[in-house]
C-alpha cells in the first residue's frame, strides 16, 4: 500500500542534492540535541550556565582592545586578591575557575606576590591613556597578561581542545560560553519545535478532516471554534496560560501540588499549551479545505458505493490524501514555534533556567548598544541555518509526497 | 469499431430495479440566517423499471438530473420522495448497516476517471480493499483473483503495482470498471463512463463493456449525454429533460419511431453518419429552464415547437404510446389524461 513512499519517491528524494544537503544539517542538529539530552543523564553532562571567562570576549580568538584588556585584567586581580582575603580562601579561590581554567596549585604568599606585581605594573599602565599608540606600553600589557595568566594555567590534553571550543564563539556578560550555549539551545528548539509541531498538526488535521468531512453541526463547531481562537491574540492567551500554571494562587492544595509539579518538571508546559492552542488553526482550516473539495471527489463515492462507513472513508480515502498538507503544516509550524519562542522568551515568558536562543537574543540586547555582537549573531546563525534547513526539506518534501508530480 | 450487439435477447424477463415516482430536490442555503432559500429540482417524479439483464439508457442534456438519478438510485444520494425498490425490496430510506448487503450488488462505474481512482492507492491495492471487505474470494486467494480481474478488463499484470497518475485515462477507466465488477454485481450504473474519452477509446471501452456483460451478467443503467451511443448499446432508454423522464422508448429505430419534440430535437441535432446525405436541422431555440425555477406545465414548453395553451398548465402523463414506449406530450397525446388509462 504504501510501497511507492520507500521505493519511487525515495529514490527521486535522494536524487535532489539540496534536499539532501538540509537533511544532513536538520540531521546532525538532532544527533546534537539528542546527544546533549543523553549527556545530561550522565556524569559527563557539562553545564553551559558556568562562567569560561572574562566578560564578553570576542569569538575567534580575535585580539581586543587594550583597554578591555586591561580591564579585564584588573577584574581578575581584584578577584583572586578578595578571595585570599576570605577566611575559607581556598574554596574562594576555587569558584573563581573559568570552564576548564582552574586556579593554579601554588600556595597562598605565592599567589598574593603574584598578584602584588600584577598591581605593580597595572599601576603603571593605568595612567596613560594611549596605550594603544606605544608599543613599549603594549609589551607591559603583555607581560602583565602573562603574570595574570598565570594564576590560571592552561589546561592540557583533550581539555586544551575544550578550553579552545569554550572561547570559540566568545563569552556573554556573565562570562559564559556562547558556543556552547547555542549548542545546548539546540536541544530545546527541537524539543518546542516537535512537540508542538507535531500535537498542532495531529489536532488540526483530525479535526480538520471531520469538520470538512462530515460537515453539519460538527463543521459549525470546528469553524466556530477555530474562529475563536484565531481571534484571541497569541501573546495574551500565553500570558494567561503562563500566569495559569505558575499555579500559586489557587486556593484548593491539590490544584497547586498538581501545578507546581508541572512546574517542576515539565517547566515548558505553558508553552506547549500556548503554542498547540493557536497553531492548529492553520492546519486545520487547509485540512477542513482540503476534505470537503476530496469528499465531493468521485472516489470517496466510490467507496460510499463498495459499502465503506464514512469513518473508514474519511482514514483511508481522505486523510492519506492531505499528507502532504501535514508535512507542510508541520515544517512550516516547526520553523513558527522555534521562531515564537524568541519572541515569548523576549516577553519573559517563555523558556527559563536552560539556555534557549531566544534566551540568548534576549540577553544580547544589552551587549549590542556597547558593540558587542558575537552572542546575537551566533544565535541568529545556528536558529537560521535550522530554519532553512526545514524549509529546503519541506519544499522538497512536498514534490516527493505529491504523486501527480513526476 | 464497436462489435455487433447480440441480437437474441430473452423474452421474458423479471424486474431488477422499480423506480417509483422518485424525487430529488437540492436545498439552497442562503440569507442572513442560511436558510433554505430555493431548491434544485434536479429529479422530479421519475418512474421506470429495468428488468434483469438489460442494459436501459438514460439521455438527455448536462443538468437534466440524469447522474443524480443515476447517484440517488444508489443511494449517494437520500432521495426526497419516492421509492426504490431493488429485487423486491424497497431500499429507498434503508440505514447504512442496512443498505450493506446491497451493496455488494449494486456498483457504479464513474464519469471521471481522474478524480474516480483514490491517487494514493495502487490499482492492487483499491481492488485488495473492495475484494477484502466484501470477502469475494477466500483471504489467500486475493491475489489470484485480481489478476484475473485486471486481465478481464484488458489491463496487463504490471498494472496491479501501479498508481492512477501512470495509467492513461481509457486504462484509469477499465480499473474503474474493475473495481466495479469486482464484487460480481447484479446491477452497474454507469455514470457517462465513455463522455470524457476520446473517441476511439470510447469505442474500446463499450465493447469492453458489451464483453463483461456477457462475463459477469448484470444489469445495467447506462447514463450518456450521446444518443447515437445510447442507441447503440442500450436495449431501452429514458429521455430526461429537466429532472422529468419525457419519453421511454425501445432502442434501434429511435429516428423513426421518437414521438415527443425534445428526442426528436436531440435526433436532429445528430451529425449524420454519411456526410453526403444531409438531414433537416431542428434547432431548439432558447435556453433550459433554470433548475431552480421550472416552468409550470410541461418542462419543455418553454422551447418546445408544438406548444398549446393547454402545455404550460399541466404537466403531461408518460403514457404508454405504442408497445415499450412511453410519451409526456400533449401533442402527442391530445385526448388522453392520466384518468382515463
Amino acid at each position: 500500500m504504501f510501497r511507492w513512499t520507500t521505493t519511487r519517491s525515495a529514490r527521486k528524494f535522494f536524487r535532489s542534492r539540496l534536499a539532501l544537503v538540509a537533511l544532513f544539517i536538520i540531521g546532525v542538529y538532532f544527533a546534537i540535541g539528542t546527544a546533549v539530552m543523553v549527556l545530561g543523564w550522565t556524569s559527563y553532562k557539562y553545564d553551559p550556565q558556568q562562567r569560561v571567562g572574562m566578560q564578553n570576549v570576542p569569538g575567534f580568538f580575535l585580539q581586543e582592545s587594550p583597554e578591555k584588556r586591561l580591564e579585564d585584567v584588573e577584574i581578575l586581580l581584584d578577584q583572586v586578591e578578595r578571595a585570599l582575603k576570605k577566611p575559607n580562601a581556598d574554596e574562594a579561590l576555587q569558584d573563581l575557575s573559568m570552564g576548564q581554567l582552574q586556579i593554579a596549585a601554588m600556595p597562598h604568599s605565592q599567589m598574593q606576590e603574584v598578584v602584588d606585581e600584577g598591581w605593580k605594573i597595572y599601576d603603571a599602565l593605568v595612567v596613560h591613556e594611549d596605550l594603544a599608540e606605544d608599543p613599549d606600553l603594549l609589551a607591559k600589557l603583555d607581560e602583565l597578561e602573562g603574570i595574570a595568566g598565570s594564576l590560571f594555567p592552561p589546561p592540557a590534553g583533550w581539555r586544551k581542545y575544550l578550553r579552545r571550543a569554550e572561547m570559540l564563539l566568545g563569552t556573554d556578560r556573565q562570562g559564559r560560553s556562547i558556543f556552547f550555549r547555542c549548542i545546548y539551545s539546540i536541544k530545546i528548539a527541537l524539543q518546542i519545535g516537535l512537540v508542538t509541531a507535531l500535537i498542532s498538526v495531529v489536532i488540526g488535521a483530525v479535526l480538520g478532516a471531520v469538520a470538512g468531512f462530515f460537515g453539519g453541526w460538527l463543521d459549525h463547531v470546528v469553524t466556530w471554534l477555530y474562529t475563536t481562537f484565531s481571534s484571541i491574540p497569541n501573546i495574551v492567551l500565553l500570558v494567561l496560560i503562563a500566569y495559569v500554571f505558575t499555579g500559586t494562587d489557587f486556593e484548593d492544595p491539590r490544584a497547586v501540588e498538581v501545578f507546581t509539579w508541572i512546574d517542576e518538571h515539565i517547566p515548558l508546559f505553558p508553552v506547549y499549551i500556548a503554542f498547540c492552542a493557536t497553531f492548529w488553526i492553520g492546519t486545520c482550516r487547509v485540512v477542513r479545505g482540503e476534505s470537503l473539495k476530496l469528499k465531493r471527489l468521485e472516489f470517496v463515492e466510490a467507496a460510499t458505493t463498495v459499502g465503506l462507513s464514512r469513518w473508514t472513508i474519511l482514514w483511508r480515502h481522505v486523510l492519506p490524501n492531505t499528507t502532504h498538507l501535514m508535512l507542510i503544516n508541520f515544517s512550516l509550524l516547526f520553523i513558527g514555534a522555534i521562531k515564537s519562542e524568541v519572541i515569548l522568551t523576549f516577553l519573559n515568558l517563555g523558556v527559563k533556567g536552560e539556555p534557549s536562543w531566544g534566551l540568548m537574543i534576549t540577553h544580547s540586547s544589552s551587549e549590542v548598544v556597547t558593540g558587542f555582537y558575537w552572542q546575537i549573531c551566533s544565535a541568529t546563525a545556528f536558529m537560521f541555518v535550522l530554519v532553512l534547513a526545514f524549509n529546503i526539506l519541506s519544499d522538497s518534501l512536498q514534490d516527493v509526497f505529491d504523486p501527480r508530480h513526476n | 469499431m464497436i462489435a455487433p450487439k447480440p441480437t437474441t435477447k430473452e423474452p421474458a424477463l423479471d424486474t431488477l430495479v422499480k423506480v417509483d415516482n422518485l424525487v430529488k430536490h437540492f436545498p439552497v442555503h442562503g440569507g442572513l440566517l442560511n436558510r433554505v432559500i430555493a431548491k434544485v429540482h434536479a429529479v422530479n417524479g421519475v418512474t421506470f423499471s429495468i428488468k434483469r439483464g438489460e442494459i436501459v439508457g438514460v439521455v438527455g442534456e448536462s443538468g437534466c438530473g440524469k447522474s443524480t438519478l443515476g447517484k440517488t438510485l444508489i443511494r449517494l444520494f437520500e432521495p426526497t420522495a419516492g421509492k426504490i425498490i431493488y429485487d423486491g425490496r424497497e431500499i429507498t430510506h434503508l440505514a447504512h448497516g442496512y443498505m450493506m448487503p446491497f451493496r455488494k450488488h449494486i456498483q457504479m462505474v464513474f464519469q471521471d476517471p481522474n478524480s474516480s481512482l483514490n491517487p494514493r492507492y495502487s490499482a492492487g491495492a483499491m481492488l485488495r480493499e473492495v475484494v477484502r471487505f466484501h470477502q469475494i474470494v477466500p483471504h489467500h486467494e486475493t491475489r489470484d483473483y485480481i489478476r484475473e480481474l485486471v486481465a478481464k478488463v484488458g489491463l496487463h499484470d504490471d498494472a496491479i503495482e501501479k498508481y492512477p497518475h501512470e495509467f492513461s485515462g481509457g486504462q484509469r477507466q477499465r480499473l474503474s470498471i474493475a473495481r466495479a465488477l469486482a464484487v460480481r454485481p447484479d446491477f452497474v450504473v454507469a455514470d457517462e463512463p465513455v463522455s470524457s474519452l476520446d473517441v476511439s477509446i470510447q469505442a474500446q471501452i463499450l465493447n469492453l463493456m458489451l464483453d463483461l456483460k456477457e462475463d459477469f451478467d448484470f444489469t445495467m443503467l447506462f447514463i450518456s449525454h450521446d444518443l447515437k451511443v445510447v442507441n447503440y448499446f442500450c436495449d431501452r432508454m429514458l429521455v430526461m429533460y429537466l429532472g422529468y423522464v419525457v419519453e421511454e422508448l425501445p432502442c434501434g429505430e429511435i429516428e423513426h419511431i421518437a414521438r415527443h419534440p425534445y428526442t426528436q430535437a436531440l435526433l436532429g441535432a445528430n451529425p449524420a453518419s454519411d456526410p453526403t446525405q444531409r438531414h433537416e436541422l431542428t434547432v431548439l431555440e432558447g435556453e433550459v429552464p433554470s433548475p431552480y425555477n421550472p416552468p409550470r406545465g410541461c418542462p419543455f414548453v418553454t422551447r418546445c415547437p408544438l406548444v398549446e395553451p393547454r402545455c404550460s398548465q399541466e404537466m403531461p402523463p408518460l403514457l404508454e404510446n405504442a408497445p415499450g414506449q412511453r410519451v409526456a406530450c400533449w401533442a402527442v397525446n391530445p385526448q388522453r389524461t392520466a384518468a382515463a388509462e
